[in-house]
């Protein structure tokens, strides 16, 4: 897509879907959203990269490696942290039972390991999403 | 600690899934001795989990300690103990023997992914069969039908790629329909734990009789089209038969069975005996069960390829398992449980015996095996008494499936299903001695035969040669199975 107009409108809305993605990840426990839906923008504000500036320039950004990395991490993160519920004596996932901060409801910082979870959700849905669109060009060029 | 064993198998299948993709390519032995290992640690929980509940009882498994009308719950009884034991003990010796038949079809840089599948897999099957929550069965449910997709696809073939997309659509039918079924129960108890919504359906029962009607109807046809119960079995030779040889022997011998216990846990913990004879299901069952058992076999006879054939004695003999669920006595269901595991253990030395002769000679048609005996003695071998204990020949497990379900079939005063197991032993004869005749007393006309490896490695006739062994072990003691077995039945009321 060799278009002055498409390929700057891409550079300017880019940053600010991910910066939303990221709100809506970071505020997943106080209002609607969360990893999901996050990462869900996150990862289709690189698909978008991907469309504007081809498939080899979004390699350089996102490799295979790189993605293969996150979507391990994302998933890593979120059993290391469930399983931390388990070495401070509770269950699997354990909140406020195995000792975590609920903070002030409402606030940013408040509800424990969820935003921590969260996060990882968000890190596994981007870089799937982006991995998912990767390979099925990929697959069809060659 | 004991309590936390559960979810620490978890965790640990989960991880190593996670951790494989992140070596590098060249290291593929790494990825075989960490799979081992960890394959290794399960069973030993497993193991000690089926002995500890044995002993002390059952326990539950609460998630973040959640109470169990708000939060998920693992109940580890002695019914999911001797489950998952059964699961992880097959699977590890099928792991053996696949290291070495690795190369039946997959490409060189997707053996490692392979294994990632593959541990998916076993953590799906492990959550199913642990779990105590409706909606926590269907997620994992979904997550196993997308691994048996990824298996089946795995050889980059175009009848693979058929066989996959035909598996996903009527599984994905079949997860939606018990989905729907689910939904159903919610609407009138408002929960989804097994215990809760057991409470409840027997409560509302007189009340919203249709909900339960239609629930019960949708959860098991899907649960049926998962399991390839006789009509709605259309997708499993295709994909028995297209998958590499170690899967065909995972899906048929354990992935099936899965289902199955998913329609156990269904019809008797859910809905409870009384509801499901009010509603004459375990009648209907056994017409399916018994049309199953004939049809499948009457199929089988029609085929060429040999793992098609397999496939479609699986179906006749998921028609067993089904018949004995049907007799909804603790008798039926002690029996349908042990050919749970005689099935799995002889269906897996027949795929995987097969999948020997595919790896040296590569010979899939059924005619194709005259004189191969004595090229193949001990794969032969082991085929052969894998397939006298599918006719139900004594001192085989297959013979003391076959004898006491008939026991069981009169005793629940269905005498009649006593014809179906003896014409079924006469048709499964009918396929499975020609071929074996062929390969014994037939000589090779051509007497040379296309060889593609030397011989066999030792990681391949190892893992056959201790699953015979079972196969006569479990045939001559069968109170070692049993014993486990009537401590699983007798977490069912009836």
């Amino acid at each position: 897509m060799n278009d002055i107009i498409v390929k700057s409108i891409t550079r300017l809305v880019i940053p600010f879907l991910q910066l939303y993605g990221i709100y809506i990840i970071l505020h997943g426990h106080i209002s609607p959203g969360g990893g999901f839906s996050g990462g869900a923008l996150i990862g289709s504000s690189l698909i978008l990269y991907t469309l504007v500036f081809g498939v080899d320039r979004a390699q350089k950004k996102f490799s295979h490696r790189v993605s293969e990395i996150a979507e391990s991490g994302g998933i890593l993160l979120y059993l290391f942290v469930g399983a931390l519920g388990i070495a401070l004596t509770g269950n699997f996932l354990s909140n406020k039972a195995a000792g975590f901060p609920l903070g002030e409801l409402g606030s940013l910082l408040s509800g424990g390991i969820i935003p921590v979870l969260m996060i990882g959700i968000g890190i596994k849905v981007a870089s799937t999403m982006i991995t998912l669109f990767h390979v099925l060009i990929q697959e069809e060029s060659q | 600690m004991i309590e936390q064993l559960p979810i620490i198998n978890l965790i640990l299948l989960l991880t190593t899934a996670l951790v494989i993709p992140l070596f590098k390519k060249q290291r593929f032995m790494v990825t075989l001795i960490l799979s081992f290992v960890v394959l290794f640690i399960v069973w030993l929980s497993a193991l000690y989990l089926l002995y500890h509940v044995n002993t002390t009882g059952a326990f539950y498994y609460r998630f973040g300690g959640y109470s169990p009308t708000i939060g998920l719950e693992l109940l580890i009884n002695p019914f999911s103990a001797l489950f998952t034991f059964f699961v992880i003990t097959l699977l590890m010796i099928i792991f053996i023997y696949s290291t070495a038949d690795a190369s039946d079809g997959i490409h060189e840089r997707e053996y490692g992914r392979y294994y990632i599948l593959m541990f998916i897999l076993l953590f799906a099957m492990f959550g199913i069969i642990y779990t105590n929550d409706l909606f926590n069965t269907y997620v994992f449910m979904e997550i196993l039908s997308i691994t048996t997709c990824a298996i089946i696809s795995i050889k980059r073939k175009k009848k693979n790629y058929a066989a996959a997309f035909r598996y996903v659509m009527l599984n994905e039918m079949g997860s939606l329909s018990y989905l729907f079924g689910v939904a159903l129960l919610y609407m009138v108890t408002g929960y989804t734990n097994i215990e809760l919504v057991f409470q409840g359906v027997q409560d509302v029962w007189v009340i919203y009789p249709t909900n339960i009607i239609i629930a019960a109807i949708f959860m098991i046809v899907g649960l049926g089209l998962k399991a390839a119960i006789f009509p709605l079995h259309i997708w499993l030779p295709d994909a028995h038969s297209a998958a590499p040889s170690s899967s065909s022997a995972i899906l048929s011998a354990i992935v099936v069975k899965v289902y199955l216990i998913i329609l156990v846990k269904v019809l008797f913990s859910v809905f409870g005996i009384t509801i499901i004879e009010a509603l004459h299901i375990p009648s209907l069952l056994m017409v399916i069960g018994a049309v199953g058992i004939v049809m499948g076999s009457f199929f089988a006879i029609a085929q060429h390829d040999i793992k098609r054939m397999l496939g479609y004695s699986s179906v006749a003999q998921i028609g067993y398992i089904v018949l004995g669920i049907g007799l909804a006595s603790s008798l039926g269901l002690r029996i349908a449980f042990y050919h749970v595991f005689s099935h799995g253990i002889m269906k897996s030395v027949l795929f995987l015996s097969v999948g020997a002769v595919i790896y040296q000679r590569n010979l899939r048609k059924v005619t194709a095996y005259n004189g191969i005996g004595y090229m193949m003695p001990l794969s032969i071998g082991m085929f052969t008494l894998a397939a006298l204990g599918m006719i139900g020949i004594p001192l085989t497990s297959g013979f003391i499936s076959k004898f006491n379900l008939g026991i069981a079939a009169l005793d629940g005063g269905q005498g009649i299903y006593i014809i179906i197991l003896v014409v079924s032993g006469i048709l499964n004869a009918i396929y499975y001695l020609p071929i074996i005749i062929a390969a014994f007393l037939r000589e090779n006309p051509e007497n040379q035969i296309y060889v593609s490896k030397d011989k066999v490695p030792l990681l391949m006739i190892m893992p056959i040669l201790i699953l015979g062994a079972f196969i006569v072990i479990i045939g001559v003691y069968p109170a070692i199975i049993f014993d486990l077995v009537d401590s699983a039945v007798s977490t069912f009321s009836f």
